[in-house]
């Protein structure tokens, strides 16, 4: 019994890198999507953007987490530390597909918005922060969280260039103790409470921030 | 106030506005009519220049406010702030509190009790004035309003009717109404202009001329 709550202590002592992991991303990733799905709307940057959006979603998040891990050394001169490399890993590769939320939500509103905004002489820097902004991001809300727990899932692969995070401890313990079953329960169970908490916090969030989207 | 050459827009080979020609006096009421799809909004989207023109020339002598057809609200900002947030922007560092002056304009649209409520809790008619209120906020010249009485019941169309008279009066400004509804241009226009294929059929002052609504459903 009191190997099962060591064990369990054990691996739950992961949750810090997972989460720091995760908000460390999301954070990245909301500033990069958002600056993508803006410059998107530039007719210079529109095809630059697009193909950076592109590569980041064809390729698999493993690759370029090690790209910036292993290979980066090599051309900035100096190795990032683990948590910095996953943390802009997992950013970067975020932003593509908060850039995609982002898309999805500019096109849900109306063209009227930009235009009154336009008749109104509101320049363009403040048509985005004060007035597309705000409603985007209530409206992609939902879709924002589901990146949140895609992305606090997919912080597992920080285990391959040897975080220690929840799913890192679980493969010591059972490479430890032959024991694969409970260690891998163990960290479904963390991962699964967290998913839990994120959605039910994002629910409150939501409800707290609505109001009617039609004008 | 307003001169229109020679205009001619484009859209996908078909030509929505046809050659073009227009001079609107300064404090006048100009109502544009026709049939769906003739280029009415199209036309006081290129006046705006919400839509850009392939020939011609618009010269506007003043300031342009343009109310939706569907309002625009922000609908994340109340109606005060709806009112206040362009030009309190715009005149950022003249410190000019536009609060007493939106407070003051809502007042006088019967609006006063609203100006804290968001967009979704009014009902069409209140929208409508918020939207007017709000592009008087910009102070234009000439007030260009796309279909304002469209989803309006008899009752509320006859208050904007009043509203956008006095409106003309009190402010001065010129107003260019595109409208389908030919009882309503005819009550409020100085002059009627009829667009058909994008070009103008008919040009006339609906208080001279005998059975107004008459003669321009023939060209419906």
């Amino acid at each position: 019994m009191n190997k099962i709550i060591s064990n369990f202590l054990y691996i739950g002592s992961g949750i810090g890198l997972t989460l720091k992991l995760t908000f460390g991303g999301v954070f990245i990733g909301i500033i990069g999507g958002t600056l993508l799905s803006v410059l998107r709307h530039n007719g210079i940057a529109r095809p630059i953007v697009n193909a950076i959006i592109s590569v980041l979603r064809g390729t698999p998040l493993l690759l370029q987490l090690s790209l910036i891990y292993f290979i980066a050394p090599g051309i900035v001169g100096f190795r990032p530390d683990l948590l910095s490399a996953g943390i802009l890993a997992f950013g970067i590769n975020s932003s593509a597909y908060i850039a995609e939320i982002f898309r999805a939500g500019i096109e849900s509103l109306p063209k009227g918005q930009f235009e009154a905004a336009q008749a109104l002489e509101i320049p363009r820097f403040y048509t985005w922060k004060d007035i597309i902004l705000p409603q985007v991001v209530v409206n992609i809300f939902p879709a924002l969280v589901n990146e949140v727990i895609a992305l606090l899932k997919e912080t597992a692969l920080i285990a391959m260039i040897g975080g220690m995070d929840i799913m890192r401890r679980a493969q010591t313990i059972a490479v430890e103790q032959y024991e694969y079953f409970m260690p891998l329960c163990m960290a479904g169970i963390y991962y699964y409470g967290l998913v839990l908490l994120i959605g039910f916090v994002g629910k409150k969030i939501e409800t707290w921030k609505h109001y009617a989207k039609n004008s | 106030m307003l001169k229109i050459r020679d205009v001619c827009k484009i859209f996908n080979h078909t030509k929505v506005l046809e050659n073009i020609n227009l001079d609107v006096k300064k404090s006048s009421i100009l109502g544009i009519a026709g049939p769906s799809g003739c280029g009415k909004s199209t036309f006081l989207r290129c006046i705006q220049k919400l839509e850009p023109i392939d020939h011609g020339t618009i010269e506007c002598g003043g300031r342009t406010g343009f109310m939706f057809q569907d309002f625009q609200l922000f609908p994340h900002m109340t109606v005060l702030q709806n009112l206040t947030y362009a030009p309190t922007l715009k005149n950022k560092d003249s410190g000019k509190d536009y609060k007493k002056q939106a407070e003051g304009m809502l007042g006088d649209l019967g609006m006063a009790s609203k100006a804290n409520e968001y967009p979704n809790t009014l009902s069409g008619g209140q929208k409508q004035r918020v939207a007017l209120a709000r592009s008087l906020m910009t102070q234009p010249d000439i007030l260009l309003c796309d279909e304002p009485t469209s989803g309006l019941d008899v009752s509320t169309t006859m208050d904007v009717v009043a509203l956008l008279q006095s409106v003309g009066e009190q402010f001065g400004i010129t107003i260019i109404i595109a409208s389908h509804d030919l009882d309503f241009l005819t009550k409020i226009s100085d002059r009627i202009v009829l667009l058909k294929d994008g070009a103008i059929a008919v040009d006339m002052d609906p208080r001279t001329d005998g059975a107004p609504i008459d003669f321009l459903k023939r060209y419906y």
